[in-house]
């Protein structure tokens, strides 16, 4: 339905000017909320006189993240290559074992409860034993993010291809197709929406893994960069370090949303 | 689809053949994976710093168990406090967006966008402000996990069909009414969903918390004996740390369980991510 | 019990509803309806989808506004919903957390009367619609046709004055659709409530109505008035008699003449071939 005027449309609500607000609204709302929490903030702080210590103004974040933009740039691409490679090693591993799980009945009794248990355990108190075993330093977060991150691209690329259509793989073998081609042709496009939500999951977790992994074990890195602006109680600086962090993440996050984007212009909407 | 029976339990009327498949199976494997390390370890002589084999955790949590309890309590004190917190906070906060247009339009994308925002980040902050305490990881907990359980009580609150409120319009009901005897009942199921979510996370919450703050609780004894090399006792400490975890999600599952018996019906959710 | 109330029970006069998506140009769902019923008649409103009858439905039981008229009910103009409208939907919407009997019962609870008073009651409604023993069966044990009696039982709870039907049956398949038709026509007996029922359905329409108004899409408006001519009650027998279907197939070509479609070439003639000029 795309009509407009709701069934208990208040007065003035209905009109040009209604219109134009309520077309809007959804974008002026939000950006007008952010503007006044931050105002509040500026002038809460300055006005009753709250330690930077505790709380710093918006201004001084700002002025913050302007000096050492350098240095966050420079602290952000260890993250961020930590995140894509542990990413691409779960993409490509979760896959795979979803792959071979659709395709042996035996494997998928023995293993899919094992993942899902698997999944349901706090996995983060693994990230030390990491370290024991890798040593400090990339191997060791990568592989832990990785880790993390596999299980969500597992379990949903698993249920995307058993959630096929079965009307739609009986008629690819009343055309006697092969297993492997009605995979490629039926099943992985039926896959994708479910597998692209793992996608959404696992970038989110490689993130969280990489960051834990500089917690506990990193000389280089913003999450480590966090934690030493912390215990320094430089209060501004981790605002602005969660600041990079958090376009950061948005950034790789947009990506993986982008692929799913371009790939559904491919395959046209489910 | 026989995975996804596998997934979802559907099946009702299951001859124990099959039910014995299902079980002993993956238990089967998992008991084999253990086996094989014990194995492994000894024959292959390998580092105890490296990978200690299962007798050995064993050993650990027998002579130490009044040690692990001593700080097993503050972690799962933790846990059901963050969990507690962040259901009540979550489901508060989504009933007060579905109640205003304004403030709904105004917070949810903040609130979607906060969400994609790798929030763990945030402990050191949280150190800064409440020290280094049992109550930083719960704050910390309770900040992570309430976004799923707020996004899910949300979505479960606006999800009765438009026929249904038609009625209740059609009977003149006050929006109170409509509230307890529609929106709110329709919406328990995708709740205990959330909270499915949430647990996870509280536990997450919870345990980075304990590394970093390194004071008490089951994180700071993992970040302890990692650090002295007693990888036994990291072992030994994260299989409690399992035990909380499943514990928490499987009380949540029950619930839920007992929720979905109760409305009846197709479950609108299920899954596990 | 409603005999004795002189008047019309509804009255429509010069009805319009306009929508204006943003920028593109006003939608007139329902343009200048107008017509009265009086108490106790069964009157269908018939036509394709999307002529507005939904609309026009949701507008007499003040559950939408509309853009210019009067809707006058027993005697006071609508402007809002009341309690002595009923209304049922096609889908039926029941509580899948209750049983069927706490699903009829759920109006009363809403109003706030007793559910004591109201429990015989139900559990009469629900054994004349034949779900005697299904009192506290669950939606989801029951199949779509049952679901849709309860919800007929619903809607009769409360007694209501006026009875308003948006497609109740169409979702179901043919067979249950006619044992539903069949029960209507009995609870009818009873209930002789004012009732506006509204369906794309031409046999439907005719079969149950004392009167049918056909609307057309555009202009979305009443094109034909017309009363069945059937006394009652009224069997499904009826299907077969001839006189209906002379009614069926007038009211069928009246609402393709309202569609702009040619009509289908007379027995005789050429068929299928559409370029041949008549």
């Amino acid at each position: 339905m795309s009509l407009e005027i709701p069934v208990d449309a208040p007065p003035g609500s209905v009109g040009a000017i209604g219109r134009s607000v309520r077309r809007v609204r959804p974008i002026v709302l939000p950006i007008a909320t952010l503007t006044a929490v931050l105002l509040l903030w500026q002038l809460a702080a300055v006005r009753l006189h709250i330690p930077t210590v505790l709380l710093p103004t918006p201004s001084e974040i700002a002025r913050e993240m302007w000096h050492a933009l350098p240095l966050l740039i420079d602290q952000a691409v260890p993250t961020a290559l930590d995140t894509l490679l542990a990413f691409a090693a779960a993409a490509v591993l979760g896959i795979g074992l979803a792959i071979v799980i659709s395709y042996s009945r035996l494997l998928r009794d023995t293993l899919y409860p094992n993942l899902v248990f698997f999944q349901l355990v706090p996995k983060v108190a693994l990230a030390p034993l990491f370290v024991i075993w890798l040593g400090y330093g990339s191997p060791a977060r990568v592989a832990f993010a990785a880790f993390i991150s596999f299980f969500p691209v597992v379990i949903s690329a698993a249920v995307g291809f058993a959630g096929t259509d079965p009307a739609v793989l009986r008629l690819c073998r009343s055309l006697t197709a092969s297993e492997w081609r009605s995979f490629l042709l039926v099943r992985f496009p039926f896959a994708l929406p479910a597998i692209f939500s793992g996608f959404k999951v696992a970038m989110t977790m490689a993130v969280v893994g990489v960051i834990i992994g500089e917690f506990i074990s990193s000389q280089a890195g913003l999450g480590h960069y966090i934690l030493r602006a912390g215990s320094r109680l430089d209060t501004a600086d981790v605002f602005a370090a969660l600041g990079a962090l958090s376009v950061l993440g948005l950034a790789l996050y947009g990506a993986v949303a982008l692929a799913e984007l371009s790939v559904r212009r491919v395959y046209g909407r489910r | 689809m026989a995975l996804l029976d596998t997934i979802s339990g559907a099946d009702k009327a299951v001859p124990n053949g099959r039910i014995l498949r299902l079980v002993l199976l993956p238990v089967g494997f998992a008991a084999a994976t253990i086996a094989l390390w014990q194995i492994l370890c000894q024959t292959l002589q390998v580092r105890p710093i490296l990978l200690p084999p299962p007798s050995a955790v064993w050993t650990v949590l027998r002579d130490n168990y009044a040690i692990l309890l001593n700080e097993t309590l503050p972690t799962l004190r933790e846990s059901v406090l963050g969990f507690i917190v962040a259901s009540v906070l979550g489901v508060a906060i989504a009933v007060a967006l579905t109640f205003s247009r304004w403030v709904r339009e105004a917070l949810y994308p903040g609130i979607v966008m906060f969400q994609l925002i790798p929030k763990i980040a945030l402990a050191p902050l949280f150190i800064v402000w409440l020290g280094v305490g049992e109550t930083t990881s719960v704050v910390v907990a309770v900040f992570i996990a309430f976004f799923p359980i707020v996004v899910s009580t949300a979505t479960g609150l606006v999800s009765a069909k438009p026929e249904v409120l038609q009625l209740c319009k059609s009977l003149t009901a006050s929006e109170g009414q409509v509230f307890r005897m529609v929106r709110f009942p329709y919406a328990l199921p995708y709740i205990f969903a959330g909270m499915k979510v949430g647990v996870t996370m509280v536990m997450i919450g919870v345990v980075v918390g304990e590394f970093i703050t390194a004071q008490h609780g089951l994180g700071y004894i993992i970040m302890f004996a990692a650090g002295a090399g007693e990888t036994a006792t990291v072992l030994a400490a994260i299989v409690l740390l399992c035990v909380i975890g499943l514990g928490l999600y499987g009380i949540i599952g029950l619930a839920e369980l007992l929720v979905l018996r109760w409305f009846g019906g197709e479950a609108p959710i299920s899954g596990v991510i | 019990m409603s005999t004795d109330k002189v008047g019309p029970c509804i009255e429509v006069s010069g009805i319009s509803k306009v929508y204006r998506a943003g920028t593109a140009a006003a939608v007139e769902a329902v343009s200048t309806v107008s017509f009265t019923v009086p108490q106790g008649q069964f009157v269908a409103i018939l036509g394709p989808s999307g002529c507005g009858k939904s609309t026009l439905l949701m507008m007499v039981g003040g559950l939408e506004a509309v853009s210019s008229g009067l809707i006058i009910v027993d005697g006071k103009p609508m402007i809002g919903p009341r309690t002595s409208i009923g209304v049922m939907f096609q889908d039926p919407t029941l509580l899948p957390w209750k049983s069927a009997l706490d699903n009829v019962l759920f109006p009363v609870r809403v109003l706030k009367r007793s559910i004591e008073d109201h429990r015989e009651a139900a559990n009469n409604l629900l054994q004349q619609v034949g779900l005697n023993g299904f009192e506290h069966k669950r939606p989801h044990e029951l199949s779509g046709g049952m679901r849709q009696r309860v919800a007929i039982c619903r809607t009769l709870v409360y007694d209501p004055d006026v009875l308003l039907m948006d497609e109740p049956f169409s979702a179901l398949d043919a067979i249950s659709r006619d044992e539903m038709n069949e029960l209507l026509l009995d609870l009818w007996q009873q209930f002789t409530k004012t009732a506006l029922f509204v369906t794309h359905s031409i046999r439907e329409a005719v079969l149950l109505a004392d009167r049918v108004l056909v609307m057309t899409r555009r202009p979305a408006t009443i094109v034909e008035d017309l009363t069945v001519p059937f006394a009652r009650p009224r069997s499904m027998a009826l299907g077969e008699n001839r006189e209906f279907n002379e009614i069926c197939r007038h009211l069928r070509e009246r609402i393709e003449d309202g569609d702009g479609r040619s009509r289908a070439p007379r027995p005789g003639t050429a068929t299928w071939r559409r370029e041949a000029p008549q």
